[in-house]
């Protein structure tokens, strides 16, 4: 019955696109599905060949990315004391634009795949970070202080209690991993790869193939749905979890000094500094494009570079505090949406999945003719490309909802916003958080790529004047002024957080 | 192509004198390990932009000259000049104004080749709202990216015109804003977006901006000094194999377009496009000066034009970015 009502709102989408489509008729901007039909079975080697090599470069980022995450949050875990160290280095990494590293990466690796996979990686290990250390940390406090009874460390704990409790949440690291892969596999394709379904997106949009365009984002999309829809099927299928209640008492806050925070804040910074000069030191990459840190010093001691700089800095910001919000809301509030409503969810995941694996140079320029290129414009790309991991984590946090606690809104006959409110929304909050926290260099690109398709103005524009300017000092220069925004937006988020989960997780607060 | 070097040895050594006699009459390097690999490092993805090139290759110009070439595709991320200023690739495909840049933050290159006579950037418009002269520009909207303003300064300060009367609107680098009027104007290559739209069926004219003073020499070779010094004799077998590749695509641009999609079959290229852009390019690459003294070619007269334009870009060059010592011993 579900089946057969999901066929059917299937048929009706696809007769009303292909209304569109003729209505639209010569458009070059929309193709419909018998178009777009007919150009997937005349390109079918070629397409399948493509889909297959972006596929492969996919996989192999998916894994590497997130078995370093992996490494990554036990490590945190274990050891709390480095997670500061950690999540900065993490997030600074995360926050590199791709006209930064894509030059350096080729460069490295030379010809072939390395790139792909590697930008792959690089688009999945920081949100599959995230969602882990917030899964590994979703364990009552009971059974942590049950295993130092029995004087088990913390690697017992890790493997035998944590690892399970982990679950759920790497299942929604996963699946926001899926898209993204396959996202940051096309993109590296722009550092020069020979084939892919990046290349020939780019081939087909600049050649006004509109079909070729449409059949190659209905290929990435439907690639990247099947990945997510057989992670979320396996994910259901290895749990069996039901969420318990983590009744966790709240902990006295070692509350840190400010000359603490500050002292700690600046030996992370040096660290940042030290890893960035040693590391383009240690592969020997040309002072010409791989700039060190005391080149933009030198650099940003003039002052018309540093004015330059701070006033497409200001306009970038202006934009990424809205349209972060505006991430956050969409996803989370879509999220709670479909737990109210089921049938909806089967029919806005796909789409969710489509717009988070497609490159968006392919969907900004209908993006920019619905929405213009102003301020909603620019928020529509930015939310685009931000909401998705918030509207998979939230929905799987909402889900996280202790069932006992659920049956009782049950036996009182609670409405279903009632329950919402005050049961599902709650459990929801340590997903929301991580998401809020994934958001934060995502809405940063987010804007950046935005100003360079759309409004013409701020970071991603002086960014992009690179490429013709060679300048790569103002180049990096911009890479370090987006670190530090970054980061210190990280920790703005970080400290609501804290503030909030002191009440409603305290577990999370290691 | 000549065979697989494997083949080759392995018949080489299989027929033995015979084998000689073969390798000899064909012209043939008897063994691969001859051959000096070296990467040269293309503009843009693989397209028949590239044509003479891949002419080159096909017909072991570079082989006989005993280089073993890699070309490196380009691409939105994959800026010419990093693998050349690292020596990862030998040489590369820029333009004058990109490589006047460089030059000013520190990179050591030179131009030793000038594929482009002529500029190929254009005013792409609709014919039923066409824009053939610059005066035409004036309270048009222009789709392009940003980061191409100073070309549009130059045209207007060329033809005196007042660029704040043209409304400039950011767009990717695609035919789409054109084509659905969001933009009246589009500045791009007279050799891509236009014939993207030419086979489409879109009625479109272009005014080519190398007819209305923008000088600038492009599609230019570039290598680093250091390369000039030591890798002498492989930079002048490298152009030496372009200079056959690029004299025969001109005897047959349909070939080089058939060729292009035969190397490259997954890379989605379109034949009717491929050979129009292929005939279309011909008129920029081709001069009085080339037909006098060979592709490539420049003159004291052509850089000092090249100079002025790049002035208006605010870019202060001086004639010696040019070194035409390595194409003299080509066509010497």
């Amino acid at each position: 019955m579900v089946a057969s009502r999901s066929v059917l709102w299937l048929a009706v989408a696809l007769i009303a696109w292909e209304a569109l489509d003729r209505a639209l008729h010569d458009s070059v901007l929309v193709a419909g599905p018998i178009a777009i039909l007919g150009h997937l079975m005349d390109n079918a080697g070629l397409l399948a060949r493509a889909t297959a090599e972006t596929a492969r470069n996919a996989v192999l980022g998916f894994l590497w990315g997130n078995l370093a995450a992996a490494a990554l949050a036990a490590l945190v875990v274990v050891v709390p004391r480095l997670e500061r160290v950690v999540s900065a280095l993490a997030l600074l990494l995360f926050s590199l634009p791709l006209i930064a590293t894509g030059p350096i990466l080729r460069v490295l690796f030379g010809p072939g795949n390395g790139p792909q996979v590697t930008l792959a990686a690089l688009a999945v290990y920081y949100t599959t970070f995230l969602a882990l250390l917030v899964g590994l940390r979703a364990v009552s406090q009971s059974w942590t202080d049950l295993m130092a009874i029995y004087g088990r460390g913390r690697w017992s704990t890790l493997l035998r209690i944590r690892a399970r409790a982990s679950l759920p949440y790497l299942v929604i690291g996963l699946q926001i991993a899926a898209p993204a892969a396959f996202l940051g596999a096309m993109i590296g394709e722009f550092t020069g790869a020979e084939r892919g379904l990046g290349v020939l997106t780019l081939r087909a949009m600049r050649g006004l193939e509109t079909e070729a365009t449409w059949a190659l984002a209905v290929l990435s999309a439907g690639t990247a749905m099947a990945a997510y829809g057989a992670i979320g099927w396996l994910g259901g299928r290895a749990l069996g979890y039901v969420p318990v209640i983590l009744l966790s008492a709240s902990r006295p806050r070692a509350s840190r000094s400010f000359a603490a925070r500050l002292i700690e804040a600046a030996g992370i910074a040096l660290l940042v500094v030290a890893l960035w000069q040693v590391a383009m030191d240690a592969f020997d990459l040309n002072r010409f494009f791989a700039k060190r840190p005391g080149d933009v010093l030198t650099f940003l001691a003039t002052p018309a570079n540093r004015q330059t700089l701070l006033a497409a800095l200001g306009e970038t910001i202006a934009f990424t505090i809205p349209g972060y919000v505006a991430g956050l809301v969409m996803g989370a509030g879509l999220a709670a949406l479909l737990v109210l409503s089921p049938p909806l969810e089967r029919a806005t995941m796909p789409i969710a999945v489509a717009l988070r694996a497609v490159p968006i140079i392919a969907t900004a320029p209908l993006l920019v003719l619905a929405f213009g290129r102003g301020f909603t414009g620019t928020m529509v790309i930015v939310a685009v490309m931000i909401f998705f991991p918030t509207l998979v984590a939230c929905l799987q946090g909402l889900r996280q909802a202790p069932g006992q606690i659920v049956d009782l809104f049950g036996l009182y006959s609670a409405s279903r916003w009632h329950l919402l409110r005050s049961v599902r929304i709650p459990a929801m909050l340590p997903a929301f958080f991580a998401s809020a926290r994934m958001a934060v260099p995502a809405a940063l690109l987010a804007v950046t790529t935005a100003e360079w398709l759309a409004t013409g103005r701020g970071i991603g524009v002086l960014m992009a004047m690179t490429a013709s300017t060679s300048d790569y000092n103002m180049l990096w220069s911009c890479v370090a002024a987006l670190g530090l925004v970054a980061a210190a937006f990280f920790a703005a988020v970080a400290l609501v957080e804290r503030a909030v989960l002191a009440r409603y997780a305290p577990e999370q607060l290691a | 192509m000549t065979l697989p070097a494997h083949l080759n040895r392995r018949f080489f050594l299989q027929t033995s004198a015979a084998g000689f006699a073969t390798a000899a009459a064909t012209g043939l390097p008897a063994s691969a390990a001859n051959l000096q690999p070296v990467t040269f490092q293309l503009s843009w993805l693989h397209s028949v932009q590239f044509g003479g090139s891949y002419i080159a290759q096909r017909k072991g110009y570079w082989e006989e000259a005993g280089l073993d070439v890699s070309l490196s595709q380009g691409g939105p991320n994959a800026p010419v000049e990093p693998p050349v200023v690292s020596g990862t690739a030998l040489a590369g495909i820029s333009a004058a104004d990109y490589t006047a840049a460089a030059v000013a933050q520190g990179a050591p290159f030179k131009i030793i080749l000038v594929a482009m006579q002529k500029n190929p950037f254009a005013i792409a418009s609709l014919s039923e709202n066409p824009v053939n002269v610059p005066g035409d520009l004036v309270g048009k909207r222009i789709g392009m990216a940003v980061a191409n303003t100073p070309v549009l300064q130059a045209l207007c300060t060329l033809n005196d015109i007042d660029i704040d009367a043209i409304e400039i609107v950011p767009t990717q680098y695609d035919p789409a804003p054109l084509v659905s009027g969001q933009v009246d104007c589009l500045l791009c290559w007279e050799t891509d977006l236009p014939v993207a739209m030419a086979v489409n069926g879109v009625d479109a004219t272009t005014m080519l901006m190398a007819d209305h003073g923008y000088a600038l020499h492009s599609q230019t070779y570039i290598a680093t000094e250091d390369a000039i010094a030591n890798r002498r004799s492989e930079l002048v077998s490298l152009l030496r194999g372009e200079v056959q590749g690029w004299n025969d695509y001109f005897a047959d641009t349909d070939a080089a377009a058939a060729l292009t999609l035969e190397m490259f079959p997954d890379a989605g290229l379109n034949l009717e496009a491929q050979q129009l852009q292929a005939e279309r390019q011909v008129p920029l690459m081709t001069s009085e000066l080339t037909e006098a003294n060979g592709f490539g070619w420049w003159t004291d007269e052509t850089v000092a034009a090249n100079i002025e334009t790049l002035a208006l870009l605010g870019r202060d060059v001086s004639p010696d970015l040019w070194d035409r010592s390595l194409l003299e011993e080509v066509h010497g």
